[in-house]
């Protein structure tokens, strides 16, 4: 079935929108959410600030740290495993990747990486830099706020 | 215009959302203002996604056909 749609060349708003993802959970499951939303805002043209804090500050180290998967669904994990495999959707990190390259920046807590001990040469190449709360809050201004 | 308008064809069958938004994207930063990106892709979402990609950067859509194998979306760059 062809659609012709009725947008004139040059009607579209092409509005700079903004998303802030605070990314703190730990488990792989979010990651993915995280990953397919920055990626996905990022493809859209949106401007994507992520602020990486808490458990989720173990997903950019140069350490590797296995991601658990949430508690209450581990006994999926197997089956998830599967069927991302076979959709072919790719790693979180990857995802996240792929956002850096259309301009999605990451920053991690420093206050949380304070407490864990990690410092900037700590993180891998995913992480631009380390700021504080306010500097995220100002980053956010005006644009949409997800918590993960 | 000093580059004649050029047509790219992106293939991003097989790929799951946000795959194929992604490739048209970097499509996107790859082309100038006249070209044309035709995209072929399979995941569900896409034909939604490809509205408001389009509406979101400006660029519209000449031909959204969804067929028994793939979603084709025809795309005229007009603004970067």
């Amino acid at each position: 079935m062809a659609t012709e749609l009725a947008l004139p060349a040059g009607s579209g708003t092409a509005t700079k929108t903004k998303l802030a993802i605070i990314m703190f959970s730990g488990t792989a499951d979010k990651f993915l959410a995280l990953g397919v939303l920055s990626q996905a805002a990022a493809a859209l043209g949106t401007e994507v600030d992520l602020f990486v804090s808490g458990f989720a500050l173990l997903g950019f180290t140069k350490e590797h740290h296995d991601l658990p998967f949430a508690i209450e669904f581990a006994g999926m994990a197997r089956a998830m495993a599967q069927g991302l495999e076979t959709s072919r959707v790719g790693p979180w990190d990857t995802m996240v990747r792929q956002a850096k390259e259309l301009g999605a920046k990451v920053h991690a807590c420093s206050m949380m990486s304070g407490v864990m001990g990690l410092a900037l040469g700590d993180f891998n190449d995913l992480i631009d830099d380390i700021v504080g709360a306010a500097s995220f809050i100002q980053m956010a201004e005006g644009g949409q706020t997800l918590f993960i | 215009m000093t580059d004649a308008a050029v047509v790219t064809k992106v293939d991003s069958r097989g790929t799951a959302c946000p795959g194929p938004i992604t490739d048209l994207a970097m499509a996107y930063r790859r082309s100038k203002v006249g070209d044309t990106i035709e995209i072929w892709a399979t995941d569900p979402g896409f034909k939604p996604d490809v509205q408001a990609w389009a509406a979101k950067t400006g660029n519209p859509i000449i031909s959204l056909e969804e067929g028994p194998e793939k979603i084709t979306a025809v795309i005229r760059v007009v603004r970067r």
